[in-house]
């Protein structure tokens, strides 16, 4: 019934100047449009494309040719190096998620509920910001010498007389890997939680506290609610960039940690591209998951 | 609220420790990078305090068996590379941005398309990158294909940026000036453009950093020529000394200086545009 009218209506529309108007107006919103989408298209969707369509082909010892074969997918489930680095990175992620959370967020709260002056608050949010404009590859090598049998640490804490041998698995361990990638990227969760806190109307919390609401109920009821979609947000930026990482493991565990990440950079080094595309897509498909999960949490565009 | 005083002290000594444990690396990074050299390594105890790292870095130290970080061909190269990428990024961003001020069909995949640049981790898109360069015989450079990531990376981070400002945007004064017969440029140079230059400037200094320091699209898709972080990467394979952490020192002032600029520049053009507001008030009254 509607493909009746539609027409009319549509054929009456385009005499009109609006009409015209908006057409202009499309016109417009396509150019300013398709550089963007035309760059993502071709530098973005291609080659994740190309890596899911590659990791099909067939892998000779230095090639691969598109002869189309689930052989190295077969390869990557059947092999326990493999599936351990999958359940591996899945565990270290989720250690880092929450470490990150639980110590960032008593900051964030603090830096965007509890200080009271504006000055303050920028120069505690600067000083958080800081060491990132010291190389990335560098702050994770700085752990070296903190965490390294004579490193700071153990100096620090026989000094103190608090052990009286060295401990010596602070370094080149799992605990090393977490420790670094918890140190660089908890301010990615202190951030987005500390700027929905800073949003929160004081005259909200005001109300409560009025109607004799306790802290801890207004915590639980109104501040943390609100404060949800700021730890979305920050959650993603954690996951994307642990899930993906494999420079902090190789630097501060000696190599004996493996991620993903890690054994695309050695596939990729033995030019084993058709297995390399494997565990990637294995990796887009964990960090899809992740992400779609929370971006239930959270509708990034009405956020902004 | 004197009764949060309790908690205000417990969370303000957690965030205390929360930067001691933020800046500790980076203490013990600038007490070593004065280790003695060239024999001192990168670890504790201090052989003796001197500045040969530094003069090391700077290449003014005698040759030593420790080879130089190759600072100036891969520094210049990073460079470029942050720069170029903060033109394209920015620009992208900002006309992107502007296209979502008006509604249109499809823009929830447009706003996921664009947003999904910066939420697919580095080493996949490095990866993709190289396997369509190595199929289709794309030279891999670092102005070419990692540049088209480094893009990739930053754009998004622009345009949420520009977002976020013209959500807070009120075009009413755009339109009273179209109103009063300014044509478009002058409404852009004297309306548009001074509200939106906040925006600008951090999306310039997002997309800056963020490229400067940008390694894993760069590892895969690079070539041959190495950018700064790749050059340090290499370092990672063979002995550390502690050039490296007198490097970072010295990139951290560095940073530090313009960012210093940067504040600057905010609040030159924060107090410029108050100045104008009130100028035109005095006017109409």
């Amino acid at each position: 019934m509607t493909d009746i009218k539609t027409p009319s209506v549509s054929n009456f529309d385009q005499e009109t100047p609006v009409t015209a108007a908006n057409n202009a107006r499309k016109k417009s919103h396509f150019l300013l449009l398709a550089p963007g989408v035309f760059w993502m298209i071709l530098f973005l969707v291609i080659p994740l494309a190309m890596m899911v369509y590659v990791s099909f082909w067939t892998q000779t010892t230095f090639a691969v040719n598109p002869t189309l074969t689930a052989k190295s997918w077969i390869t990557f489930f059947s092999s326990e190096t493999y599936v351990n680095a999958l359940l591996r990175t899945g565990r270290l992620w989720l250690t880092v998620l929450v470490l990150t959370f639980v110590i960032g967020y008593p900051v964030a709260l603090f830096v965007g509920q509890l200080v009271r002056s504006e000055t303050l608050r920028t120069i505690l949010l600067v000083t958080c910001v800081i060491p990132f404009w010291t190389s990335f590859l560098i702050r994770v090598l700085a752990w070296r010498p903190m965490l390294g049998k004579e490193g700071a640490v153990n100096i620090l804490l026989q000094k103190f007389g608090l052990i009286s041998t060295p401990i010596d698995v602070l370094l080149f361990t799992e605990f090393s890997v977490v420790i670094g990638l918890v140190q660089i990227y908890v301010v990615f969760m202190v951030g987005p939680i500390a700027f929905m806190l800073g949003r929160i109307d004081h005259s909200l919390l005001e109300a409560a506290r009025d109607l004799g609401a306790s802290t801890w109920t207004i915590f639980r009821k109104i501040i943390f609610p609100l404060s949800l979609p700021g730890v979305a947000v920050g959650a993603i930026f954690v996951s994307v960039m642990v899930l993906g990482e494999f420079a902090t493991p190789a630097a501060l565990s000696g190599r004996k940690v493996n991620l993903l990440g890690n054994i695309i950079v050695t596939q990729v080094g033995s030019l084993k591209w058709a297995f390399a595309a494997v565990v990637g897509v294995v990796l887009t498909i964990v960090m899809a998951l992740v992400i779609t999960a929370l971006l239930r949490i959270v509708n990034l565009r009405k956020e902004l | 609220m004197y009764h949060l005083n309790g908690l205000r002290w417990v969370l303000g000594c957690f965030t205390a420790l929360f930067l001691v444990f933020l800046y500790g690396p980076f203490v013990v990074m600038t007490i070593l990078s004065f280790q003695q050299g060239p024999e001192g390594g990168p670890q504790f105890p201090i052989i003796e305090w001197s500045t040969f790292w530094y003069k090391h870095v700077l290449s003014i130290a005698e040759p030593s068996r420790v080879a130089p970080l190759p600072i100036g061909d891969a520094l210049l190269r990073s460079l470029t590379l942050a720069f170029a990428t903060m033109v394209v990024a920015t620009l992208l961003g900002t006309l992107s941005a502007q296209a979502f001020r008006r509604n249109f069909k499809g823009s929830g995949v447009v706003f996921y398309l664009i947003v999904l640049g910066m939420m697919v981790p580095g080493v996949l898109l490095g990866l993709g990158m190289a396997l369509v360069a190595d199929q289709f015989d794309i030279a891999r450079t670092w102005w070419g294909t990692a540049f088209a990531l480094h893009v990739v990376y930053t754009f998004p981070f622009a345009f949420l940026v520009m977002l976020a400002i013209f959500n807070r945007f009120d075009k009413t004064l755009e339109e009273a000036s179209w109103m009063l017969g300014v044509n478009p440029v002058k409404t852009f140079r004297k309306v548009t453009f001074p509200m939106i230059f906040p925006g600008v400037l951090s999306s310039m200094l997002f997309a800056f950093t963020l490229s400067y320091d940008e390694f894993p699209r760069t590892l895969f898709t690079g070539g041959s020529e190495a950018t700064m972080p790749i050059a340090i990467y290499g370092t990672f394979s063979v002995e550390i000394h502690p050039n490296l952490f007198a490097f970072g020192v010295l990139t951290t002032l560095a940073s530090f200086a313009l960012l210093t600029i940067y504040g600057v520049l905010m609040a030159l053009s924060v107090r410029r545009s108050k100045i104008q507001s009130s100028g035109l008030q005095e006017e109409i009254a």
